[in-house]
């Protein structure tokens, strides 16, 4: 019971960071029908930059390591990683459109590329860790109930991401730009023919999605303490395959996606095999898509986005 | 008939040429491979192999070079750390007429090159790979200077057994060749002499929350648990370990004798934690490893981090000896004599007793280490 219990916080805590990367990637597909490979390289380079803001804050500038220095680096980062979402769409996306849908793919891939090793270059191919003094921030309080542990720093990672998500579930649904968005979304020629920038629009989605997965970057760096400029990979398959469980091109979809294979993996290794963890995981992905070719909440994309 | 009689003529003008062009054929360096992860996952081994290699590289060279002369010149491949790059690699080496090769890294890279360096007739010798089926297939030209997985694996059985008293454990691997392997051989001598195995699994390196498979091994609640993947892994299992308040003692394998780990875990986590290995550089015996010791130290200003770089090293004195010896760059000849008359050669890494028919290195140097309150790794006596 205990180890239940404990499995499926395991889950919720991993389900959220597919989550938040999920949503960069189902949003672009929604807007551009495009797979954005290099989202992420977006999430492992909001990583580093946190670091890099971390220590030059808090080690280079004195400040001391609290919670109005942790959202200050949360702003910088987010803003930094959203305007390199902005040039990567200018530069590798934008010229493409025309193309069709294949070069793009290929595109993506090719900036996903260069960032990863641009970052190995820059900060080196070794793991990079933050550091422990930084924890003092958030006190180490857990509570212990039926043998499942919940540290405060669980807690706080939980908050987050689902005040992000909840931030863009409701910008999309309930302002006139994210209504635009989903305008965009639905039919491009229309859109624009109805007075909406359809450029600054797309430009947008690649501020909002990159910034998320660079909180989200950041949230991973603090949480486990180690980063490495390949950890975009291994993330970004896992938010990808979250974002079409859920249904791509669907924001609540990526959210119930995350959540859904990080659960997945945390059971199937407390109750069968760390090393059969992905292979059950994709197993049941392929049944449900078997099921439900579109992912859980269906690529109602007209509607939803 | 004329142009017929015109190509040999042709090629005996150019023979001629060349060989009066270059009179000293001594001068000629002989090149010798090194195959190494330069960057990818294992770069921080792979960069100590280039450091320790070019080292002993820069000594022979300034002392004149060996057979009469010839300096050595390195040719570095980067293989990532990757089995499909680790064959372009070896292509690449055996392409470029290297006499014997350095390398890989990790079991996983070996593998695959092995082959390759099979075929060509290529002398190979590995710094770090211990996986025990490498040497199983007979190929005549493959050794190594590190030790066996299985004797490491007997080592850590009966540590945790003895000296730990734990007679419930857990063995963790993270199904590389290398430390799945450990983990086999060390559950198959810790059932034998008597302790319960509870579970042997395996964790996906890519990951980074290990929560899920440690909450299971909390719920089993062995005594100790043998971890046999690689320090960034082992250092986040640690961390969370903590975190998830385990009771069990770890010990881990030789890939996670690196200082780095305790980086990545915390101190507070880290401490306490074993490691089977072969002793840290600072720690082996004899005069050859301690002026080899002082001199990494003295033209790079940092210690030599973890004992594959040293192994790297050794790699290359036991070529350079095997060329010096049969007085020729042949593999064939080289490996002859490495598995007959090589002996009692005093090694960086310690006395090398010589190898087996395998290949294998003979002896054993295994130690456990524990991590102190002030995160230093320091011999268990």
């Amino acid at each position: 019971m205990g180890q239940l219990l404990q499995q499926l916080l395991n889950g919720l805590t991993i389900g959220s960071f597919y989550a938040l990367i999920a949503l960069g990637y189902t949003m672009v597909y929604g807007v551009l029908k495009l797979i954005n490979f290099a989202h992420g390289d977006l999430f492992m380079l909001g990583a580093y930059l946190g670091l890099v803001t971390l220590m030059s804050l808090v080690v280079s500038m004195g400040l001391s390591a609290n919670l109005l220095v942790f959202m200050l680096i949360f702003v910088i980062v987010m803003a930094v990683v959203g305007g390199v979402g902005i040039v990567l769409e200018r530069i590798a996306y934008r010229p493409l459109y025309k193309a069709g849908r294949l070069p793009a793919i290929v595109s993506a891939l090719g900036a996903s590329i260069f960032l990863q090793n641009g970052v190995m270059l820059l900060y080196g191919a070794r793991y990079r860790t933050f550091p422990e003094e930084f924890k003092t921030a958030v006190p180490e309080v857990m509570w212990t109930f039926a043998g499942a542990r919940l540290t405060l720093m669980q807690v706080l990672m939980l908050i987050i991401s689902f005040l992000l998500m909840a931030a863009l579930y409701f910008f999309v649904n309930y302002t006139r730009v994210g209504t635009a968005m989903r305008a965009v979304a639905l039919d491009h020629d229309t859109a624009r023919l109805m007075g909406i920038d359809v450029n600054r629009i797309i430009a947008l989605v690649f501020v909002i999605g990159p910034a998320l997965g660079a909180a989200g970057g950041i949230m991973v760096g603090l949480f486990y303490g180690r980063i490495y400029f390949t950890l975009g990979w291994s993330y970004g398959l896992k938010a990808f395959t979250a974002a079409i469980l859920g249904g791509i091109g669907n924001i609540p979809g990526a959210m119930v996606g995350g959540l859904l294979l990080g659960l997945i993996e945390a059971l199937a290794t407390g109750f069968v095999s760390d090393a059969w963890k992905n292979a059950i995981a994709f197993f049941i992905l392929v049944i449900i898509l078997i099921l439900r070719p579109t992912g859980l909440l269906g690529e109602r994309v007209a509607e939803k986005l | 008939m004329s142009r017929k009689l015109l190509v040999p003529l042709a090629i005996v003008l150019l023979t001629s040429l060349v060989l009066t062009g270059c009179p000293k054929k001594a001068a000629e360096p002989i090149k010798i491979g090194l195959q190494a992860p330069i960057t990818g996952e294992y770069a921080y081994e792979g960069e100590g192999f280039v450091k320790c290699v070019e080292l002993v590289t820069e000594q022979i060279n300034a002392a004149g070079g060996i057979l009469g002369g010839r300096k050595i010149e390195i040719v570095k491949c980067d293989d990532v750390g990757k089995p499909d790059e680790s064959s372009k690699c070896a292509n690449q080496l055996v392409s470029a007429g290297v006499a014997a090769v350095i390398g890989s890294y990790s079991s996983t890279c070996t593998e695959p090159a092995s082959e390759i360096y099979n075929e060509a007739g290529i002398l190979q010798i590995t710094p770090s790979s211990t996986a025990t089926r490498l040497s199983q297939k007979g190929f005549k030209r493959f050794f190594r200077v590190c030790f066996l997985d299985d004797r490491q694996g007997l080592f850590a059985a009966k540590f945790m057994l003895e000296k730990l008293g734990a007679d419930t454990a857990v063995f963790l691997h993270d199904n590389s060749t290398y430390a799945k392997g450990l983990a086999e051989w060390a559950e198959k001598y810790y059932k034998e002499a008597g302790g319960n195995s509870l579970l042997i699994d395996a964790i996906n390196p890519e990951d980074t929350d290990f929560r899920p498979i440690l909450t299971k091994i909390k719920e089993l609640g062995p005594k100790a648990v043998y971890f046999t993947g690689y320090h960034p892994q082992g250092g986040l299992l640690l961390k969370q370990s903590k975190e998830l308040g385990t009771e069990f003692k770890w010990v881990m394998g030789n890939a996670c004798n690196n200082p780095e780990l305790v980086e990545i875990a915390g101190l507070d986590a880290a401490k306490g934690t074993y490691i089977t290995t072969e002793p840290l550089p600072k720690d082996i015996p004899g005069d050859a490893a301690k002026k080899f010791y002082n001199d990494f130290v003295a033209k790079y200003g940092e210690p030599p981090a973890s004992i594959w770089w040293v192994m790297s090293a050794d790699a290359l004195n036991v070529i350079v000896e095997a060329m010096k010896a049969t007085n020729s760059t042949d593999s064939e000849k080289m490996a002859e004599y490495l598995h007959t008359k090589f002996k009692d050669y005093p090694g960086v890494t310690g006395n090398i007793i010589g190898f087996d028919e395998k290949g294998d290195r003979l002896g054993t140097v295994h130690e456990a280490y524990v991590i102190t309150d002030t995160g230093e790794f320091e011999m268990v006596k």
